[in-house]
């Protein structure tokens, strides 16, 4: 049941990310379109894109890190020793978070 | 005067459904402890118990050591404290596990309660006092080891079936069912078979489903219907039985040995014969190399040898695949098996000064 809410309450979050990045976004850049005109579909898509891009990497940075999260604790309980292999381990996911906001980044500013 | 707090209530965490990860990092934590083959050398080179001990205290079977041997320093304590540590080894494996993995190991692990339910039946058929079966026990499966003294405490094989009734064991239904017959005929097969054939009949049911690890775990039960079989039909070769008469001691549930090849196999006249219809089978390697023993020996047992270390290997070789499955979980707990099955060998053997060249023969797949 936790683990219901918990899963509801970080893809709610997520999601919200994702559309309300863009919106805030589109209205900055409908600022900014009275000087330049630029087809305001296109501007929706690439930053839904964008949104999409760090969302989807979140997600899946956190799905890897409760996998690795669960096995590095039954290997602790064991393994006392591993531990420092253990937190390279949990840290390696980031990386997916870290490539997912640059492209996220990429996008915006294209 | 503020409402009282309500009762903390500590939850042991149990991965819940098919969650294999932290299960089996944990195995993999524990299968890193079994013992290696240079240890077994160091313990076979041993002078005499205490020396064995000194040695095996260190290992995780310490602390149970430590327990038994303040009753004293022998072969006997020694052996309870291995047996000790296999029965904690096995619940804690048992406690770790998710929901799907608890219903697959439970079922395999019935094979020992079977084992405990025969070992006190075949006792109560030969009149043995509990004391005297008490050592065979090993109390792995779902019967505790108070369970199982408390049946072997019985005083006939109609006081452990009500018992067993009692308590709503599922061996029960069997053992009842083949009671009035056995009373008449004072016939023991006719409860080992029932017991048998009930056990692997509710296994393969617990067993049934899609997912690979049903699949492997349903494997390995065939297999170990396959190696009954198949040693059953070897022992049958000089009955001379009539088919019908034969079919009897047949077990369902096995992948390679049907009915059929099961009645083909025990009318044949000769072991040869046996090898050459399955040797193009998975049996066929440990039925050749037994063979060879068998011309030596010329014991049936060597075949009973061979097929255990086949089933052994087969176990072991579950854990070679899906590094998330049930795999790691049954080749650990065979792992564990063998090796507390190896140390009890060695255990007597040194208390009783057999050569080591000897004790190296009786040792189950090093």
């Amino acid at each position: 049941m936790i683990k219901n809410k918990l899963a509801k309450v970080v893809f709610g979050s997520t999601f919200l990310t994702a559309m309300v990045v863009p919106a805030i976004a589109l209205a900055q850049e409908g600022e900014a379109a009275a000087e330049v005109a630029v087809d305001p579909a296109v501007g929706v898509a690439k930053y839904a894109a964008a949104g999409a891009a760090i969302c989807v990497a979140a997600l899946s940075a956190a799905y890897a890190q409760s996998r690795i999260g669960a096995a590095g604790a039954g290997t602790l309980a064991e393994r006392p020793e591993a531990g420092t292999t253990l937190i390279v381990l949990m840290a390696l996911p980031e990386v997916i978070v870290l490539l997912g906001f640059v492209i996220a980044f990429m996008i915006g500013t294209a | 005067m503020s409402p009282a707090r309500p009762a903390v209530k500590v939850v042991k965490y149990r991965p819940a459904g098919r969650d294999y990860g932290y299960q089996n990092a944990r195995i993999r934590g524990m299968r890193s402890r079994l013992l290696r083959q240079s240890f077994f050398d160091e313990l076979l080179a041993a002078k005499d118990i205490g020396a064995m001990i000194q040695k095996m205290i260190e290992t995780e079977y310490g602390p149970q050591l430590e327990d038994r041997i303040l009753h004293g320093r022998t072969a006997t304590q020694v052996d309870e404290a291995l047996k000790d540590n296999m029965q904690s080894t096995f619940r804690k494996v048992l406690s770790h596990c998710n929901n799907e993995a608890t219903t697959l190991v439970t079922t395999l692990l019935g094979r020992w309660d079977l084992f405990n339910v025969k070992t006190i039946v075949r006792a109560k058929h030969m009149k043995l006092e509990a004391e005297e079966l008490l050592d065979s026990l090993i109390a792995v499966g779902q019967l505790s080891q108070i369970d199982n003294e408390e049946l072997a405490r019985q005083g006939d094989i109609r006081g452990l079936v009500d018992t067993l009734s009692t308590w709503g064991l599922p061996f029960a239904v069997p053992l009842r069912a083949v009671l009035p017959e056995y009373e008449e005929s004072d016939d023991l097969s006719l409860l080992e078979l029932a017991l048998d054939r009930y056990y692997y009949e509710w296994a393969a049911k617990r067993l049934k489903g899609w997912r690979e690890n049903h699949r492997i775990a349903r494997r390995f039960l065939a297999a170990q219907v396959d190696t009954m079989n198949l040693l059953t039909s070897i022992r049958l070769l000089n009955a001379d039985l009539a088919p019908e008469e034969a079919a009897r001691f047949f077990l369902p549930g096995g992948d390679v040995v049907d009915e059929a090849l099961f009645l083909e196999l025990s009318v044949m006249s000769d072991v040869d014969e046996v090898f050459r219809r399955v040797k193009k089978t998975q049996y066929g390697k440990p039925l050749d190399e037994a063979a060879l023993l068998y011309m030596e020996k010329g014991s049936v047992s060597v075949f009973e040898r061979a097929l255990e270390d086949f089933l052994f290997r087969q176990a072991f070789g579950t854990g070679k695949g899906d590094p998330l499955g049930i795999g790691l979980t049954i080749s650990y707990l065979w792992a564990k098996a063998n090796e507390v099955t190896n140390l009890r060998i060695v255990v007597k053997g040194v208390s009783v000064g057999m050569p080591e060249e000897r004790m190296r023969e009786e040792l189950i797949v090093v």
